[in-house]
């Protein structure tokens, strides 16, 4: 039901809007169909490119996942394919005895430094060698009590790091051309090893490398040991991760 | 599947094109009441229409496809992003601009001011009282075009007019 005020301005207000409405000049009333027909068709035509984008992105996201994990590239980006060359001459190897621990890749405390025995391996982060690897960074530590530092490190890429798995791989789990040593405990502790740290889909994973001592020799990944031999080591050995001897590789030829 | 689909097309936009024909003008005199502005009655129309090209086979279908169209132009009217665009901005006091004229001219002074001071209304003030009183609705219809409630569209109305009679009266008073 109307209300007052309604029946006292509502002629008002319904004359003027009339009024208004049929004098009104000037109103653009042609190509009004044919203008919102192109409008239409335009944003069909947005539609369907902007469609076409998110297909082609999500196709290209699925084909990355397929392939598994991050770039092989953008990893080696920060290490470059010349990585062993660069490594042969010195060039790659980046630290020195008593750097802080901003080094990138290698941390300068490793739990290598305090882990103890012969059966010392990493824990919960060593590697399945059948996984794709994107990259590596061998962390050499010196094991002294007094000298428990990162000595050296070098990067190397995608390729580089699956040529070592590969290398590693394929060995048996001991070396029977190296020799056995009976020591004790203080002598069995190595000075020194080798982290090989591994850039994979589900983060780094590590192999450690014993090679002096004389408890153990070989690569370790936590759930096997792999015998210490010449071909994997050429690989990474290079630069500040190349030691000058140890127990066992002084019993190895052409690493 | 494309054969066939091109005459049903073709005939669609024939039908769409002699709609608009028919139903421009009033659209556009509906728009311009609602907005005061050919620039903006124009603008809402043609979004309302292009709107009605895309959903052709739905709109013409319904019971009153004029009406439909109209409340697609209401909602383009009174959209955020529309608002937004004009940088909405009432006057804070509604001023009558037409003055009081002798007899014989005084009911078109009166639709002048009336329509000056509709100008001065809020979007959807302006709206709810156009569609009461140019289009004729009811409070439901009103509250269901504006998406909003029966009681809020009835609010809209009541505002709107007391603003017009307390600045009606006020200029009356002066007048005399």
């Amino acid at each position: 039901m109307p209300e007052p005020d309604e029946h006292e301005l509502g002629p008002q207000l319904a004359d003027a809007f009339q009024s208004k409405a049929h004098t009104v000049q000037g109103l653009r009333d042609r190509g009004l169909a044919r203008e919102a027909r192109r409008r239409v068709h335009k944003r069909r035509q947005t539609l369907i490119a902007g469609s076409a984008a998110v297909v082609v992105a999500v196709a290209i996201g699925g084909v990355w996942s397929a392939i598994g994990g991050p770039s092989p590239v953008a990893t080696s980006s920060s290490d470059s394919g010349s990585s062993a060359e660069r490594g042969t001459s010195g060039a790659d190897s980046k630290s020195a005895p008593g750097e802080p621990a901003t080094t990138v890749g290698c941390p300068a405390q490793h739990p290598i430094l305090t882990a103890d025995g012969q059966e010392a391996a990493p824990s919960g982060l060593g590697i399945d060698l059948d996984t794709q690897v994107y990259g590596l960074e061998a962390c050499r530590y010196g094991l002294v009590d007094s000298q428990q530092v990162l000595l050296g490190s070098a990067t190397f890429n995608a390729t580089t790091a699956q040529q070592v798995v590969d290398a590693i791989e394929v060995l048996p789990e001991r070396n029977p051309s190296l020799p056995v040593f009976k020591c004790t405990p203080e002598t069995a502790r190595p000075k020194e090893a080798i982290v090989l740290r591994f850039d994979t889909a589900t983060g780094i994973r590590e192999v450690w490398v014993k090679y002096d001592g004389c408890a153990s020799a070989g690569f370790v990944t936590g759930s096997r040991t792999y015998g210490l031999y010449a071909a994997p080591l050429k690989l990474f050995m290079k630069g500040g991760v190349r030691p000058v001897g140890g127990t066992y590789l002084d019993h190895l030829q052409g690493w | 599947m494309a054969a066939a689909e091109a005459p049903d097309t073709q005939s669609s936009a024939i039908d769409f094109e002699l709609w608009v024909t028919e139903k421009a003008d009033a659209l556009l005199r509906f728009a311009y009441v609602l907005t005061g502005d050919h620039q903006l009655a124009e603008d809402a129309v043609q979004d309302a229409l292009t709107t009605a090209c895309a959903r052709w086979g739905r709109v013409s279908q319904a019971d009153d496809p004029e009406a439909y169209v109209k409340r697609m132009v209401v909602n383009a009217h009174i959209s955020w992003w529309r608002r937004f665009r004009r940088r909405e901005a009432p006057a804070a006091e509604p001023t009558r601009t037409a003055a009081a004229a002798p007899d014989g001219t005084a009911s078109r002074a009166d639709a002048e001011a009336v329509w000056a001071l509709c100008a001065t209304l809020p979007d959807k003030q302006r709206a709810a009282v156009v569609l009461r009183f140019y289009e004729e609705l009811s409070y439901a219809e009103i509250a269901q075009l504006l998406h909003c409630a029966e009681a809020t569209a009835r609010s809209h109305v009541h505002r709107a007019l007391a603003v017009l009679k307390d600045t009606l009266s006020k200029e009356g008073a002066e007048d005399a």
